[in-house]
């Protein structure tokens, strides 16, 4: 089975959007590969990724259901490691990370939305919001909660602090998983389908939200969607595609 | 971080509360191991109240001999006293580490009953022959001849709760009848007569003369114990059965040293002890797999929430901090609750030990509960942690 990687290179920009990328690589794939093995199946989910994201760049990811979008993101994100290939952040292959400075750069310089949002239920909304603040040394309890107020108005869960995970609808989840990638200001955006379950007006918004940051704060953002109109609202597109298996 | 820790142990109520209960109950059921085992320790660690080196038993049986018993009796020691080799000899109605013994409650003081209380009658050079440690007053001797009472000395444990501070010297014991009366003219230290696991029970000792005809039946085998010179040998030990041949003229008698008769009650009180060990060790794996498997399931259940936690920049540490600190609190509650169960032992005297044995029981209960929890805590937390993120986040 074979993966392919079409970059389409030449994408109209937005109109009026300003050009916050930069040609300063902050995330760099070298042949990377990612091979599942289970009891029965061998499932290769990346097949030679060779891919540079550019300080600054909004970058949207497509490609059909299985073909690898979740993993190719997860591997960027430092949450996975390759089957093999070099992944180098700001320069610096991962691999020579330790396992406290994986921990620092995660905290640090990444904000992840996941697919599947992985709130922790026990926890209110404002709680699960303030998480990655909690990790980060010299962040006090105040600031904590004023940024997590902050990033929940800005999807506008304001009124659901203290709600529990399983008090809200699926949409309303996802956006409290958002939140929680705001509030700790991240150089680095990885969105995982973060308008899957939202309505088209709550897409939008989520999108702009996205857009404003990459243009205003100039936060890199890699985003997976199934939206072709927001896929063409970034910078670059990069449809992923999977060529023969289905496991 | 510590207020994040508590706002998810109270968010986590309902299944820390089991947790709690599961800590409660396996703390319970170890303290109560423990103070079966620790009071066997703490027995063990008492001081015997007397020396048993150097002593002998003879038994001696008159057989079918009833003219003058008593005479010979009174003849036989103080020919064995006059030996050289012999330091004393005591005629007794029983012998420390016998398989027998002789125990009554019927003593009274005023109003109040004795507890049961172990008997020996036994004749002045009792406390010469075992080295017994007399605390306060002394022990029987001629000085009691006139007396019209019983002359006894009790062990300090009698006293205690017979007369707990008041001083048991000079006091007066009858029987419910009160037709009979017991002097006390001394107490001492202790008496642990049974073995070396045995507790310091409460005890008295008759004052008994050989000039006193009331009290030798026809039936009785004569007890004496004697105290020879350290390194007296088989021969010294021929040269008194000899004597005592001699002198009952045809007297069947036995010998025993103290020191075998003390390696074979020990022998004999050690294989239940063992049993109880064996079972009290089966109890604690048992109760430490218990406690095992609910708090791997918990922490286990917690894989994803691992995953999550290193996804946005926690450390291993600070996994292993964040749970070890959860089951601390939860632990620390369910062991508050379990040493006010405990506590109501001592203080309600349910199994009559000593205080300190409960004390002693409810620290190693705690400490054992304490160490399994966080054994229980760190090592799957541990591992959780050092799987990929994304590995463990799969886990819901
Ligand atoms: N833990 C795993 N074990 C085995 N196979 C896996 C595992 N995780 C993913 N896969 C396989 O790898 C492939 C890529 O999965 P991935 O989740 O990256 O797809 P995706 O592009 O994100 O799909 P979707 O759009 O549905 O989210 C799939 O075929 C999937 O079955
Ligand atoms: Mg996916």
């Amino acid at each position: 089975m074979e993966n392919m990687l079409t970059q389409t290179a030449a994408r109209p920009l937005p109109t009026g959007a300003p050009l916050t990328a930069t040609s300063q690589p902050v995330i760099h794939l070298r042949d990377i590969e990612k091979v599942y093995q289970t009891k029965t199946i061998e499932t290769v989910a990346l097949n030679r990724v060779n891919l540079t994201i550019n300080k600054g760049e909004f970058v949207s990811i497509m490609g059909p259901s299985g073909c690898g979008k979740s993993t190719l993101l997860s591997i960027i994100g430092l949450l996975d490691e390759p089957t093999s290939g070099v992944i180098e952040l700001d320069g610096r292959p991962v691999q020579s990370y330790s396992d406290k400075e994986l921990a620092y750069l995660r905290n640090q310089k990444i904000g992840f939305v996941f697919q599947s949002y992985h709130l922790i239920n026990d926890l209110s909304v404002l709680d699960n919001v303030e998480l990655p603040l909690l990790y980060r040394a010299g962040v006090g309890g105040k600031e904590r909660r004023e940024r997590a107020y902050a990033a929940l108005d800005k999807v506008g869960l304001s009124a659901r602090t203290n709600h529990f995970p399983s008090q809200l609808s699926g949409g309303q989840r996802q956006r409290v998983a958002i939140a929680r990638a705001l509030a700790g200001r991240p150089e680095i955006i990885l969105a995982d389908e973060p308008t899957g379950n939202l309505d088209s007006v709550m897409g939008e918004e989520i999108m702009d939200l996205l857009l404003g940051l990459n243009q205003q704060e100039g936060t890199t953002i890699v985003m997976v969607t199934h939206d072709e109109q927001q896929a063409h609202k970034t910078q670059r597109l990069i449809r992923f595609f999977d060529g023969s298996q289905v496991s | 971080m510590i207020r994040h820790l508590f706002t998810l142990i109270w968010n986590r109520k309902r299944s820390n509360f089991l947790l709690m209960a599961e800590i409660l109950l396996s703390f319970f059921v170890l303290f109560v191991v423990s103070v079966l085992l620790v009071n066997n320790y703490y027995n063990y660690r008492q001081p015997m109240g007397f020396t048993s080196d150097n002593v002998w038993e003879f038994n001696i049986n008159p057989g079918q001999d009833t003219i003058n018993r008593k005479e010979t009796l009174r003849r036989l020691v103080q020919e064995l006293k006059a030996t050289p080799g012999v330091a004393a000899v005591t005629w007794t109605s029983n012998t420390p580490f016998s398989f027998s013994n002789n125990n009554t409650d019927e003593y009274r003081y005023k109003d109040k009953g004795a507890p049961q209380t172990e008997i020996f009658d036994t004749d002045d050079d009792m406390v010469k022959v075992l080295g017994l440690n007399v605390v306060a007053g002394r022990w029987y001797d001629s000085r009691d001849d006139a007396s019209s009472r019983h002359t006894i000395v009790v062990n300090q444990r009698f006293a205690d709760e017979m007369f707990g501070q008041e001083s048991a010297v000079g006091k007066v014991l009858t029987n419910d009848k009160h037709d009979e009366e017991w002097q006390i003219v001394g107490v001492v230290e202790a008496f642990r007569s049974g073995s070396d696991f045995a507790s310091n029970d409460p005890t008295i000792f008759i004052r008994r003369a050989l000039q006193d005809t009331a009290r030798m039946s026809n039936t009785e085998q004569a007890t004496l114990l004697v105290r020879v010179q350290p390194g007296s040998a088989a021969v010294l030990e021929q040269q008194l059965v000899r004597k005592i041949k001699a002198v009952t003229k045809g007297w069947d008698a036995n010998v025993n040293t103290l020191a075998e008769n003390r390696k074979d009650k020990l022998k004999f009180v050690m294989t239940p002890l063992i049993a109880l060990g064996l079972v009290g060790l089966f109890l604690i794996i048992n109760v430490a797999l218990g406690l095992f498997g609910v708090l791997w399931y918990n922490i286990n259940q917690r894989k994803a929430e691992i995953g999550l936690r290193r996804a946005l920049g926690a450390t291993g540490n600070a996994i292993s901090r964040q749970f070890l600190g959860e089951m601390l609190v939860v632990t620390t509650l369910g062991v508050a609750g379990g040493l006010l169960l405990a506590v109501q032992f001592p203080l309600l005297g349910v199994f009559g030990l000593a205080t300190p044995v409960y004390f002693m029981a409810m620290l190693l209960a705690t400490v054992l509960v304490f160490t399994l929890t966080a054994i229980c805590a760190l090592q799957p937390s541990r591992i959780a942690a050092a799987i990929q993120p994304a590995v463990s986040l799969r886990e819901e």
